[in-house]
Order: structure tokens, then C-alpha cells, then sequence
């Protein structure tokens, strides 16, 4: 926290332009998350909201505008430092080689690795322990390549709790998973967060995830921000129907989308 | 690292090594060569001295090879690339053929053979690329047609070429340890060690690479940075390999899937091990070539594609 102080905002993003190749995906967004909570990014599919999260882990370079980690631009950072205090956990991962699945965790502590030099015992230590937290510690020696999807999400969180990184980026982190798969996800995720006031930023388009989890939500349309605050204020049937060009409705007709929003802390035990 | 796997490798080298002393053309027995006495003794210590500089470029060759294989297989992401099908030893004996068709002096070979090695690889990559990233496919066609017109090349310079430039270019198409010399293995020490401690002093962010370039970003390392260090580092290997003994296909492919199955694909082992069994396959694979039809030779490159094209075609297959 004491990073923190001073400053409200863990991330901060200003007029941020970033892209691949050929246009820029995202055009002057704008977005402010403060530390220790969940935030939700919402949007359609290539609004750029997983351009924004891959800009926040550094994978995707900054193409104008500013982004600060905790009011420090995030592109003085020395790339490890940053690697420290933010973990990235991708929508998924295609194995080609064979690797351990306390192998994948322990790369979690590249960050403070010494180059060549074989992991240390505290590095495994905390491996194991992030593993235990994440319920994940009875695959430690099976090949990752075989773990079922809801598995391997797991596997990925308690990579980002090795790496003890105070801000999480989540990229779809719900996507493909069945109900029973998603809940235990949801609720691990919930249980770190609370222990550890980790600031969380999930990119998703379920907006009922968003309702459900995140106390701040931004709506991203075009590379742009069209909202953001909490979740009270910005998930409205107003806003959603701009951002997703669909009619939301407050109540829940048959087919139209909800925009209801559960009461605050209903995860909570 | 795992100490077994080295351990391993550096006796299964040594095997090789003692092995290939003794068979040939003639053959040699063990006894005579470390006796020495007499007509035989003498006859062995000559022969053996003859063979000591090619079994130390084949070692060299075949470490270089198989250490860049395994790099940029890591660094790809793709347990397809190979230098060698990536078109990167073509690139090298252009450079290498031109360099000799310029009149240059042979000197000059290796520093040509890497730049060959170095252009091919990134034109390769830049024909790959889609979308700002590499795609298996495309890697593989682009491969593909940088050897085809690798070859071409070749054949046009070998047609222009005459008496010793001819020899020359066909020895880089054809590959062959035969004309070693205890200079030429100490020319290529020095590019061999500094390419691998490139290599191996990079296996850590390398190992971050093999679950996907992404994956090494977000874990604090600096891709571009590593993806120039290492493809340089490779096509100097490959480059400088290429330049002593011509394009010797397959080994780069063969060797770190070999070692991959025994030791898994941790890079600080992997990555050493591989230069320590590329070093034997080559080793073994040259006494082979040298014994199968004596007093005549079997092209090297002839052995190595016949154990490595059936293993592609499998990994092909298993490829999704």
C-alpha cells in the first residue's frame, strides 16, 4: 500500500494510443483504476480491451499517450520491476513443449531470478504455497499440456500469486469454463483478493460477471472509453446499450440482456 | 541442469569420439594405437592424427548445429524450426559461395557465411510474418522457398565457377568434414564457444519463450532484445558451421528432440546437452560415412537426412 500513497490510482492510463501493426486499437483511452479493487473492463469484441490489458503487462508497447503504475510512467520502469508488481494471466496458453506444471508456476518467479541460475528452495517454497492456494498443488507434477481448461486457469492464477504481484491482469477469465469450473475460479479469485487487497483488472463481456465482481466497471467502445466508475453508476441500461449496440433492459424480458445489478457484496460469505 | 544429462552427453561424446579413431578405411585396433610400437603402432598414430582434426570439426559442426536448432526452436516456439529447414544454411553457403566466387580469400568465409545465415533468417521471418506475429505455416513455406532459391543460386554460381571455386561450391551444397585441418578447427573454436555462450547464458529467458513470446513480455523480459541476440547468435553458429563443412541438414531438427524426450525441455539443460549430442550424432554419423563404403565416402549430409526426414514427417504428424 505504501506504494500507493499519495495516489489514489494503481493504474492510470491517459490518452492512450496502442496497437498492432496496421491502425492502432486503441485511440486516446482514457482509464483510472484505484488500488485494491476488482475492476471490470467491458466492451465488444475488438473494442480493445485485451490491447489495454496486454498494454498494462507491457506485451504490447505504447504507441502515444501516458500510462502510470502507481503515478510512475510504467515505460521508466525497468521491465522486471514491473514484472513484480504486475502479473499478467492470459485468456490461454497453446503448449507445444512439455512442461511441469510446477514449472509453469515457478515462472512466476523469473522476475527475481538471477539469469542462469537454477530456481532457489524460497522460490519453490512460495511456488508451492501459491499452489495450495489455489487448490492446484495435487497437479504439481503433471504436464501441463493435459490439464482441463478450468485447471489450467487456476495453474495461471497461482502463477500471478507466485509472482506476488499487487495488480492482476485477467484476460476472459471465465471464458470456455462450465458453471461448477467458473464458480470455483470466481471464488478463488474472490478469497486472494479480499486476503490481499490484490487490485484486479478482468476483461470480459459478460456484463454479469462484471455485476457480480467488480466495484469498478469501464465500458470501452472503439479503442475509447464511453464510461467508467463504479459499478452502480456506470451499469446502466443506457450505457450498456452504447456499448454493446443491443437493448438491455432493466428488468430482464425473455431475451433482452440484464443490466440489473446484484447487491454489493453478494459473494460474500 | 540437470548434471546426468551432461554427464551423459560427455561420455556418449567420448564414445563417439574413440570410436570414430578406429574405423575408417582401414581400421585401426585399439591396442596398436596405444601401444604405438612397431610398423603398426606407427601406422595407427599417423592415421589417428589424420582423423583427430576431422572428428574435432564434426564435434564442433554438430554442437554448433544442434545448439542453434534447439535456441530458436525455444525462441519460435515451434519444435519444427531448424536451420536448416528455416533456410538458414542456405543463406550461409550463398554467402559463403559468393564470398569464394568474389575471389575473397577463404579467410573471409565464415564472416560471409553469417551474413548469408543472418539475411536468410530475416528474410524468412519477415515472409512469416502475419498479423505482427510468426506463423508455423508460413515459417515453414518461407523456409521452403528461401532453400529453393538458395539452391538456385548455388547452381548459378557453380556454373560460372571453375577448378577449385567449383570444388568449392559443391562442397558447401554437398557437406563434408573431409578436408579438415587442425587450422580450420581452430578458426572455428572461437565463433563455436562465443555463439554458445550466447545461447546457453540466454536459456533462462528462453525457457519463457517456449510457452510463447507473450509469456516472456509479461514476465519482465525484453523480447526484442532477446529474439536479435538470439537469431544473431544462431546464424553465427549456423553460419560458421556452414562455412567448414557446408549444409549439413537435419542435426539442428534431430538432436534437441532427442534430447527433449530424455530430459525434458528445461533450456539450461536442454540447451547444453544438445551441443553435447549434436557433437556425437556428427561424430558417429562421419565415422559412418567414412566406414559404410570404403575406401568411397558417403556424403554426411546423405546420413543425417536420412535419419532426420523420417522424423520430421512424424513430428508433422503430430503437430496440430
Amino acid at each position: 500500500m505504501s506504494a500507493a500513497a499519495g495516489n489514489a490510482h494503481r493504474i492510470e492510463a491517459r490518452a492512450l494510443v496502442a496497437g498492432y501493426g496496421a491502425g492502432p486499437v486503441l485511440r486516446g483511452l482514457d482509464a483510472a483504476i484505484p488500488a485494491g479493487v476488482i475492476a471490470a473492463v467491458l466492451g465488444e469484441n475488438g473494442s480493445g480491451k485485451s490491447t489495454l490489458l496486454k498494454v498494462f503487462a507491457r506485451v504490447v508497447p505504447i504507441g502515444g499517450g501516458d500510462v502510470l503504475l502507481d503515478g510512475e510512467p510504467l515505460e521508466s520502469l525497468p521491465r522486471r520491476r514491473t514484472a513484480q508488481r504486475v502479473a499478467y494471466v492470459p485468456q490461454s496458453v497453446d503448449l507445444v513443449f512439455p512442461i511441469r506444471t510446477l514449472d509453469l508456476v515457478l515462472q512466476g518467479r523469473a522476475p527475481y531470478g538471477r539469469g542462469f541460475v537454477a530456481e532457489t528452495s524460497d522460490d519453490r517454497r512460495r511456488a508451492l504455497e501459491a499452489m495450495r492456494a489455489c487448490d492446484v498443488e495435487t497437479l504439481a507434477e503433471r504436464d501441463a499440456a493435459s490439464l482441463s481448461g478450468g485447471e489450467r486457469r487456476r495453474v495461471f492464477l497461482a502463477r500471478a500469486l507466485a509472482q506476488e504481484a499487487q495488480v492482476w491482469l485477467l484476460d476472459e477469465p471465465t471464458a470456455g469454463l462450465d458453471p461448477r469450473h467458473r464458480l470455483e475460479f470466481l471464488e478463488t479469485l474472490w478469497r486472494i483478493h479480499r486476503e490481499r487487497a490484490t487490485t484486479v483488472v478482468l476483461v470480459t463481456h459478460e456484463v454479469a460477471l462484471a455485476a457480480d465482481l467488480a466495484a469498478r466497471v469501464l465500458l470501452l467502445k472503439d479503442g475509447r472509453t464511453i464510461a467508467q466508475g463504479p459499478r452502480e453508476t456506470v451499469l446502466t441500461a443506457e450505457n450498456l446499450e452504447r456499448t454493446f449496440a443491443a437493448p438491455f433492459s432493466p428488468r430482464g424480458s425473455r431475451f433482452a440482456l440484464r443490466s440489473e445489478v446484484l447487491p454489493a457484496g453478494s459473494l460474500e460469505p | 541442469m540437470k548434471r546426468s544429462a551432461i554427464t551423459l552427453g560427455i561420455a556418449l561424446l567420448v564414445l563417439a569420439c574413440a570410436a570414430a579413431f578406429l574405423v575408417g578405411g582401414v581400421h585401426l585396433s585399439l591396442g596398436d594405437l596405444l601401444s604405438g610400437r612397431g610398423e603398426e603402432g606407427q601406422t595407427a598414430r599417423l592415421l589417428a592424427s589424420l582423423r583427430a582434426p576431422r572428428i574435432a570439426l564434426a564435434a564442433l559442426v554438430g554442437g554448433c548445429l544442434a545448439l542453434a536448432g534447439a535456441a530458436l526452436q525455444a525462441l519460435l516456439k515451434n519444435p519444427l524450426a531448424d536451420p536448416f529447414l528455416l533456410g538458414t544454411s542456405g543463406g550461409a553457403a550463398v554467402g559463403a559461395a559468393l564470398a569464394a566466387l568474389a575471389g575473397l580469400s577463404p579467410l573471409v568465409s565464415p564472416a560471409a557465411a553469417f551474413v548469408g545465415a543472418a539475411a536468410a533468417s530475416l528474410g524468412v521471418a519477415l515472409l512469416a510474418r502475419r498479423g505482427g506475429r510468426l506463423d508455423l505455416q508460413r515459417l515453414l513455406l518461407a523456409g521452403l522457398i528461401a532453400n529453393a532459391f538458395f539452391s538456385a543460386l548455388l547452381l548459378g554460381a557453380f556454373s560460372i565457377a571453375s577448378g577449385e571455386a567449383a570444388r568449392s561450391m559443391l562442397f558447401w551444397m554437398m557437406g563434408s568434414l573431409a578436408d579438415a585441418t587442425p587450422r580450420k578447427v581452430g578458426a572455428l573454436l572461437p565463433y563455436a564457444v562465443t555463439g554458445a555462450a550466447v545461447l546457453v547464458a540466454a536459456a533462462a529467458r528462453l525457457n519463457l519463450f517456449s510457452v510463447g513470446e507473450e509469456n516472456a513480455a509479461a514476465l519482465g523480459v525484453d523480447t526484442e532484445r532477446t529474439k536479435r541476440v538470439v537469431f544473431l547468435a544462431a546464424s553465427l553458429l549456423t553460419g560458421v558451421a556452414v562455412a567448414f563443412a557446408g549444409v549439413i541438414g537435419f542435426v539442428g531438427l534431430l538432436v534437441p528432440h532427442a534430447v527433449r524426450s530424455a530430459f525434458g525441455n528445461d533450456q539450461r539443460t536442454l540447451l547444453p546437452a544438445s551441443f553435447l549430442a549434436g557433437a556425437t550424432l556428427l561424430v558417429a554419423a562421419d565415422a559412418v560415412s567414412r566406414a559404410a563404403i570404403a575406401p568411397a565416402e558417403l556424403p554426411i549430409g546423405a546420413i543425417t537426412a536420412a535419419l532426420g526426414a523420417p522424423l520430421f514427417a512424424w513430428l508433422l504428424l503430430r503437430t496440430p
